[in-house]
């Protein structure tokens, strides 16, 4: 939705400068941090997404800040980014390998299990309630990500494992 | 005989089509169908005259491999050949015959009253594939007579309720002939047929095997397989383990594996009472692969992962505000409880304490040092997220050869006037029921435990009591176990056919592997060589409260997490966790599977 959005604005904004020539116009690519915040409020596939807009928002696409908040926001425990907590937390996940790669490995696939067994479990539970039930925990998804980590040490013949279970599709039937 | 036998045999194979020209035609008078093959049968008599060969083929084909000779060659010898046109009297005069001769009765069968503790219904019932947990054994002296005798079917005198579906194939009205068949007081209609293939591997099935009654018979089968053993009745037992791996191809996933890896346990007893060698740690097989199936099991279920996770919060929470910790585990195997622990203490408010982890684990045929190479993976790992670790690993071929002094150990001299005391933990995940199989094993090791001063020792079990007095004991609560355990495998495996699903089932075959050593170890090994003791928590409780250990409730976060970690499995829907007396048990549906508890010193004893 907020793609679309700036994608509007994006379209006004040109069609303004065209009109108005000469004025110079706000465009959301000349702030970059301004593009980073906004981006931070996306769920994962549409981060993806808006990475294959254009180069400059596949870079700050990638920015593991990025993926911070958006991490933050889909899993609870995560608040507080600023306080000094946060600060420790970042400095672990960057050593196992950044907010980008733990919400591909570990988040992601979770949330898409919650989502799909939550829809499968129909109308006893109403999606509101059904999210509460579930909500992931980032101490959780950590503890998955550090297993992750440990099994890619060391050079092992078979591929790291330990999170299989958590990309297996879904059962549906 | 041989003529005879081979009219059954044609006969079963009209049977087939007996049920179909039913359906077409039903005609008041002779059928025609058969009447074209030259059998001259009503139709209003097809429904018994079916039943009555079934009987006859079971009797014939009965595997009392003793009785089989003397019933043919009687049969050969004195036999007049009635008109077998009239297939309905025909078979009336050969299954009178059958009553004449008096046959030896096999062991008497089990009272009811502990079938119907144990079994009980399903729930849903909906399943092709029967598991063996559930299965209603009404009331009724009948019924376990139904299944332990082993001579061949009296015209009988009981009055069995036939249920049928509307998709069965052979629609045969309610038959007020009487049947010798187990009642099935709710099975649901869509799973039952009214006609049962004899069970003989020599007779050709020619019905719809109806997958629950048989599913009974097998149980049933490898009950009364188990307590001829139990009364030393090895010919008895030798004939019923043919019969279970026969009924057990009738049945379909988690069933047949079970029946399967219990008729392979028992044949071993069978063949071998006094086993050479230990069957679960054999020395023909490696260290290495134990830990193969080990990974896989890791990866197929969440038993370990709730195992592992469930203990780790609780050492996390009973090291809060230490600042050097000791943990010890008893089965390092690969590790992979610990990298958790060690993120978790790194994130902990007030940064991570100065870690320590003593690993042990048994000894290596190919001298390769397993434990270091885990132990230097862990630094490594504790290293990228700067915990400060210090590792030690401990080659014991059993717990009980450790002593006090070499886990407490020499603390690093480079820490000069540390006066803060170490933090101690004590893991053990599947590993105090080994020791009960040596006297006074369990009782060292409590005491080596209490040597140390842990801070918290987690035990991790499985819920079972697969340590009873008798075998039959054993053998039933096993079997209820492992098929709730193999039930649980087939949910969390998707039927994908990309390479993760191919992985899955891969891991799934393993961990049935896996699994069936441990069942052949309850089953066929005694002495020394079963180390396969496991015990319900209720009666650790008592161990551990002997040995001077009160319990520490573990926290709601672990219960949080435990229950977040399982709905994140594909087949999670079947587990639960559950908590009682301040323990947290994982279990499948309504059955508990393994029970992770906390203890420390008694304050008393202190």
């Amino acid at each position: 939705m907020l793609t679309r959005e700036e994608g509007e604005e994006e379209q006004e904004e040109e069609e303004e400068e065209e009109a108005k020539g000469r004025r110079r116009a706000f465009s959301v690519n000349d702030n970059v941090d301004l593009l980073a915040e906004i981006l931070g409020r996306l769920d994962g596939r549409s981060l993806a997404v808006a990475g294959c807009v254009c180069r400059l928002w596949n870079a700050v696409g990638r920015r593991d800040s990025v993926w911070e908040a958006v991490c933050h926001r889909h899993v609870a425990g995560g608040g507080s980014s600023a306080a000094d907590g946060g600060c420790s937390t970042r400095s672990v996940v960057a050593a196992l390998g950044g907010y980008r790669r733990l919400y591909r490995l570990c988040i992601g696939p979770a949330l898409d299990r919650l989502a799909g067994s939550a829809g499968g479990r129909g109308s006893t539970t109403t999606t509101a309630e059904a999210a509460a039930a579930h909500h992931l925990s980032l101490s959780l998804s950590l503890s998955l990500f550090s297993i992750d980590c440990y099994e890619r040490l060391g050079g092992r013949q078979q591929r790291p494992a330990s999170l299989l279970f958590l990309c297996k599709p879904v059962d549906v039937s | 005989m041989k003529r005879e036998r081979q009219e059954t045999v044609e006969a079963a194979e009209t049977e087939d089509e007996k049920g179909k020209a039913r359906m077409d035609a039903d005609d008041g008078g002779v059928d025609e169908l058969l009447a074209a093959l030259g059998y001259k049968i009503r139709s209003t008599e097809m429904a018994d005259v079916a039943q009555k060969l079934e009987q006859l083929e079971m009797a014939m084909g009965s595997s009392v491999a003793a009785n089989d000779d003397a019933l043919l060659s009687h049969l050969a010898s004195d036999a007049v050949h009635y008109n077998p046109s009239d297939v309905s009297t025909w078979v009336d005069t050969i299954l009178s015959e059958f009553n004449a001769p008096s046959l030896p009765l096999p062991p008497p069968p089990l009272s009811p009253a502990p079938l119907q503790h144990h079994f009980n219904l399903p729930p849903d019932g909906t399943e092709q594939n029967s598991t063996i947990t559930t299965v209603d054994v009404p009331s009724g002296p009948r019924c376990p007579a139904d299944a332990y005798h082993l001579e061949p079917l009296h015209a009988p005198a009981v009055a069995g309720r036939i249920v049928y579906g509307s998709d069965t194939q052979y629609e045969v009205s309610l038959s007020s002939r009487d049947r010798k068949r187990m009642k099935l007081c709710s099975s649901p209609p869509s799973s039952s047929s009214t006609t049962d293939a004899a069970t003989s591997p020599a007779v050709l099935p020619v019905v719809v095997v109806d997958t629950q009654e048989s599913g009974i018979r097998l149980v049933h089968a490898l009950m009364a397989c188990a307590e001829a053993v139990q009364q030393d009745n090895l010919k008895a037992a030798d004939a019923l383990v043919k019969q279970i791996t026969v009924l057990a191809t009738s049945q379909g996933g988690a069933m047949r594996k079970v029946a399967g890896y219990f008729a392979e346990a028992l044949a071993r007893r069978i063949y071998r009472p006094q086993p050479a060698r230990n069957l679960s740690r054999s020395t023909l097989d490696f260290p290495a692969f134990d830990d193969m199936l080990h990974q896989h099991f890791y990866e197929s279920c969440p038993n370990l992962k709730f195992a592992h996770f469930t203990a780790n919060q609780a050492i996390l929470e009973a090291f809060a505000g230490c600042r050097r910790v000791h943990v010890v585990d008893f089965g390092m195997r690969e590790g992979l409880q610990w990298p958790a622990l060690l993120q978790a203490l790194a994130l902990r408010p007030g940064g991570p304490p100065s870690f320590r982890l003593t690993g042990i684990g048994p000894p290596q045929p190919d001298h390769s040092d397993a434990l270091q190479e885990v132990g230097w993976k862990l630094a490594q790992f504790a290293d990228t997220i700067r915990v400060d670790f210090r590792y030690r690993g401990f080659v014991a071929a059993s717990l009980a050869d450790l002593e006090p002094y070499m886990l407490l150990g020499p603390v690093a001299s480079d820490r000069d006037g540390e006066e803060e005391p170490e933090a101690v933990a004590v893991n053990s995940v599947f590993e105090l029921h080994r020791l009960l199989a040596r006297q006074g094993a369990l009782e060292k090791v409590l005491g080596t435990i209490r040597a140390m001063r842990p801070r918290i020792v987690t035990v991790v079990e499985q819920e079972a009591n697969h340590n009873g007095e008798t075998f039959l004991e054993r053998f039933t609560e096993a079997l209820h176990y492992y098929s709730t355990m193999f039930d649980s495998l087939e949910g969390g495996v998707s039927a994908a056919p990309d390479a993760a699903g191919g992985g899955g089932r891969r891991d799934q075959a393993m961990s049935e592997v896996y699994l069936g050593r441990q069942i052949c170890n309850v089953v066929a090994c005694e002495g020394a060589d079963r180390t396969e003791r496991h015990e319900a928590l209720a009666q650790w409780r008592v161990r551990m409260g002997r040995a001077g250990f009160e319990p520490v409730p573990i926290g709601s976060n672990a219960f949080k997490q435990a229950s977040m970690l399982l709905a994140l499995f594909a087949g999670g829907d079947g587990y639960r966790v559950e908590e009682k007396d301040g323990s947290l048990t994982l279990g499948w549906h309504t059955r508990p599977l393994i029970t992770t508890s906390a203890w420390r010193i008694a304050s008393a004893a202190c």
